[in-house]
């Protein structure tokens, strides 16, 4: 196991010391998961055109104040042109054990068509140990043998195995595994963690942003935001209420929680009902954060009906408590959603550069003014989501009514 | 040998009173309504004053209508002679069996002082890390359907599918309902009393197995139909625009029994709603003589889809026994729509002691075996889990939700509300309050409507106080709270407890 006793002197924003356990790849072993507030922000390109790191660590490290340095990420999207269709499966490894692990347990399980070390700075600021950062670029083969011949589909064969290395290959944590995407994350400040992975060096068409203030520790890297699974990543400021229903629900669905925080939950949920139920993007949020049953009454009929239903039939994907919420998605295009709970207990605020070409959302306007000092910005309403897609635009600026456009 | 010569009487012990009513005689105006009311004949005139006559059962009908206030009931202290392992119940049983030679028989829940599981409980609250709600200023839901539930909504060329006549469920307004009280085990005015409550709680009431009063089919749309092992008063109409159809395999308080009203009971009024002859004894055998097998519950409830067209939900009923998981389960694969898990401190008319007080599981641990198994077979968002057996309080109601009940069944509190004081004496017919009797006299004491009120106030009381915890959690649903077994943290004994029923310990946090 990674563990390394860093810095003892080490401490936090307020001078206050900071825990000195510090883990990689291994979850660590008195985790019970992880609570706190966060600063979210994230960008996308609506022509096309390519963003800047640069630009994503900015407007994270302007809302310092929403962090103390126990964990912030970065996920790209179009971020490999050159390997748009194939998986690319992130790593981080405790050690070369961890890595002979994986490659092992992948071996004649993915055709893997490209391995490189994902660049990392090797002085930082952030308190070693740092886990060793992979990326496998992999194809999923016809001949798909996972504890018998399931007849998986190519994604949910990814699925399973994914969760299976995080659940049980040692010394390994597969932190992203969508096409055209990655994730970079790490236990550090926003700004250190951007340094660590050298961000400028990437662009892409939609960058997600999370940096933490967590109220508990030990640090895990790969416990830090973005969480992702395929091509989902998640970036979630709050604390989930209902977590051990929502639980249920992916459990019951087969998915297993390795991280044990409801941001994993929240990413597994999305797959489940968008991909898996091919839930409109819409629909999947009004489940999550639905309207009161008093303002499901006065809806038009077949509205109120799809409303009702939504919360009869996935009442356990209704995400209680505060939350905002960050998705990004490259299949099958890159999309960004942000979602703030039904009662709007967290902030989240959207903008749009004055020529229309980037849409942001982020936890704090700062965030957007850094970046872009004459946006136009709105407060997307409570439970309402925003979505835009690179090549369409912004499809909801997260104040139309709920089922606008839903095919019923 | 068992001497037929040796009456009763020749060779009944005289046994000590368990209770008496002491009358402060400085103040007794000697009106002798007391004695009118005491139906146990506990009390009787003797001289110029009013004493106690044996036999006194501490229901507690003479205090509540003595005009001078004067009557105070005083358990009888321990007239045995002490000793550590022979408690003066276990000697009592022995000496009353001695006398009868039968099986000893009581009523209510189980009356042993088995610790409930709910008290070493405690519920969480927010604080700093989320907000939590004021429900007097915010929404606070507690609406709650029961049925099946499709699992996922279907979506055809990017068009959400709403399949809604496939599901029919039950909107309810808050996670309770009144359990099955027959007509027979309680009377006429008794179950109005619950029906107009359900009635104008927007909830649901059991009808008990004895069939459904005619004069009761103005609440067939909050009522639950029970179809039990004797099939008493199953007719269409008792099918058919009802709110639900339950098949009851057993109950709480008898696991594994069936029911038995005796005939002196069985009345015009209970014989009509029956169907069966004036006088004769209303037997429910042990099992459904058509059921003895899982299969033979898969058709029962084929046979009450088919027979109400597929427009209500059918559900079973069965009592929390070991195994309650797997059977849970099997229920569900066998088409219950909704499933009822009556807990070993649930209540009865009458039932044998040694069953009451000795067979099945506590409804805590019944609830969170069976939503956990219903969880790891993936069947949990299918079907709706009621549960009940004991709640005693909206704080009991709460945590049996945060264990994994959809709605909790409460049927003694609503009683109690009624006038019940739990004097365990239902099998004997001769409630004084008017609830579990069908004599006349003293049914007429019974008011439905202001009984329906006190239920009424009690239940929404209940529901208030719901909302104030779902609010101190920071959760505006209820629908978030069911099974939601991280707000629970265990403080008993025994924390193999806490581990079966997947419930942190005190002390445990999440980071």
């Amino acid at each position: 196991m990674n563990r390394q006793v860093s810095d003892p002197g080490r401490t936090d924003r307020q001078g206050m010391p900071v825990r000195t356990e510090n883990y990689t790849a291994s979850r660590p072993p008195e985790w019970q998961g992880q609570l706190g507030g966060c600063g979210i922000a994230s960008c996308i390109s609506l022509n096309g055109d390519l963003i800047c790191g640069d630009r994503i660590a900015r407007m994270l490290t302007i809302m310092e104040e929403r962090e103390n340095g126990l964990g912030a990420g970065y996920a790209c999207y179009g971020l490999f042109p050159q390997r748009r269709e194939q998986y690319c499966l992130q790593f981080f490894f405790d050690d070369e054990d961890g890595k002979r692990n994986a490659e092992e347990f992948m071996s004649g399980r993915l055709d893997i068509l490209h391995d490189e070390k994902v660049f990392t700075r090797e002085r930082s600021t952030i308190a070693p140990p740092y886990p060793i950062v992979w990326r496998y670029f992999a194809e999923v083969p016809e001949r798909r043998s996972w504890k018998g011949d399931l007849d998986l589909g190519e994604e949910d064969y990814l699925v399973e195995l994914v969760q299976h290395i995080n659940g049980n290959v040692e010394k390994a944590f597969c932190v992203s595994s969508g096409k055209d995407m990655a994730v970079f994350k790490g236990n550090g400040y926003s700004y250190e963690i951007a340094d660590f992975y050298d961000l400028p060096r990437y662009s892409g068409t939609m960058w997600l942003s999370h940096s933490r203030f967590p109220t508990n520790s030990p640090a895990w890297w790969a416990g830090a935001h973005p969480l992702s699974l395929l091509d989902w990543g998640v970036c979630h400021n709050g604390e989930i209420t209902s977590y051990g229903v929502n639980r249920k629900l992916v459990e019951m669905n087969g998915y297993r929680c390795t991280v044990l925080t409801d941001t994993e939950v929240v990413t597994y949920l999305w797959d489940l009902m968008v991909r898996r139920n091919r839930l409109p993007v819409e629909v999947a949020a009004f489940a999550m954060a639905p309207s009161t049953f008093h303002d499901i009454a006065l809806m038009p009929p077949a509205e109120r009906r799809l409303a009702e239903w939504l919360r009869i039939t996935y009442r356990e994907a209704f995400l209680n408590g505060p939350f905002s919420i960050i998705v990004g998605r490259s299949q099958p295009e890159t999309t960004l959603i942000a979602l703030a709970d039904r009662k709007k207990l967290r902030p989240m605020i959207a903008g749009l550069s004055p020529d229309g070409s980037v849409a942001y959302c982020a936890s704090e306007e700062s965030a957007i003014r850094i970046v872009e000092p004459e946006a136009r910005t709105w407060a997307p309403e409570a439970g309402n989501p925003f979505i835009a897609v690179t090549g369409k635009g912004v499809l909801r600026r997260g104040i139309e009514p709920s089922f606008q456009g839903v095919r019923m | 040998m068992s001497d037929p010569k040796i009456t009763a009487k020749r060779s009944d012990h005289r046994l000590p009173e368990r209770f008496v009513p002491r009358i402060d005689y400085d103040l007794c105006r000697v009106c002798k309504r007391c004695i009118n009311e005491c139906s146990y004949q506990a009390l009787e005139f003797k001289g110029s004053k009013v004493v106690s006559a044996g036999g006194c059962v501490a229901c507690g009908r003479c205090i509540a209508v003595c005009p001078a206030n004067c009557i105070e009931i005083r358990p009888v202290p321990p007239q045995f002679a002490p000793h550590g392992n022979w408690s003066e119940r276990s000697r009592r049983s022995i000496l009353a069996q001695a006398s009868s030679g039968g099986v000893l028989l009581s009523s209510c829940g189980a009356d042993d002082p088995h610790p409930a599981i709910f008290d070493d409980l405690l519920l969480d609250a927010a604080q700093v890390t989320n907000p939590s709600i004021d429900p007097l200023r915010e929404p606070v839901e507690t609406v709650t359907y029961l049925g099946r539930r499709p699992g996922k909504l279907e979506v055809c060329d990017g068009k959400v599918i709403i399949r809604e006549d496939d599901t029919p469920l039950i909107r309810m307004d808050m996670p309770l309902m009144f359990g099955h009280i027959s007509l027979g085990s309680i009377s006429y005015n008794a179950q109005k009393a619950l029906f107009m409550a359900a009635k104008e709680l927007n909830i649901v009431a059991g009808s008990g197995e004895g069939g459904l009063h005619p004069d009761f089919y103005q609440y067939a749309d909050r009522i639950c139909s029970e179809v039990a092992s004797g099939r008493f008063g199953i007719k269409p109409e008792y099918l058919k625009g009802v709110a639900a159809v339950e098949i009851k395999i057993g109950q709480g308080a008898k696991p594994g029994h069936g029911g038995h009203l005796p005939g002196e009971k069985v009345t015009t009024m209970i014989s009509e709603t029956r169907m069966i002859p004036r006088g004769t004894d209303a037997l429910s055998p042990y099992p459904h003589h058509d059921i003895y097998s899982i299969e033979d519950l898969a058709q029962l409830i084929s046979v009450l889809k088919e027979s109400t067209e597929y427009r209500l939900p059918v559900g079973v009923k069965i009592a929390a026994v070991h195994n309650v998981g797997a059977i849970a389960s099997g229920l569900v694969r066998a088409g219950a729509d909704f499933l009822t898990v009556d807990g070993f401190k649930g209540g009865t008319g009458a039932a044998p002691r040694v069953i009451r007080d000795h067979a099945g599981l506590p409804v805590e641990v019944a609830i969170a075996a069976v939503d956990r198994r219903l969880t790891q077979e993936g069947l949990r968002n299918r079907v709706t889990v009621c549960a009940g057996g004991g709640i005693r309080s909206s704080a009991d109601m709460i945590k049996a939700l945060a264990l994994g009940a959809d709605v909790v069944m409460v049927s003694t509190a609503a009683m109690i509300a009624m006038g019940c004081r739990v004097c365990q004496q239902c099998h004997r017919g001769l409630c004084s309050w008017g609830i579990a009797t069908q004599r006349d006299d003293l049914t007429d004491r019974l008011d439905p409507e202001v009984a329906a009120t006190r239920i009424v106030r009690l239940f929404q009381a209940w529901n208030e106080e719901l909302k104030e915890v779902l609010g101190a959690m920071g959760i505006d649903a209820v629908e978030s709270l069911v099974g939601n077994r991280d707000r629970l943290r265990y403080r008993g004994p025994n924390p193999k407890i806490a581990e079966v029923m997947n419930v942190k310990h005190i002390g445990e946090g999440w980071g």
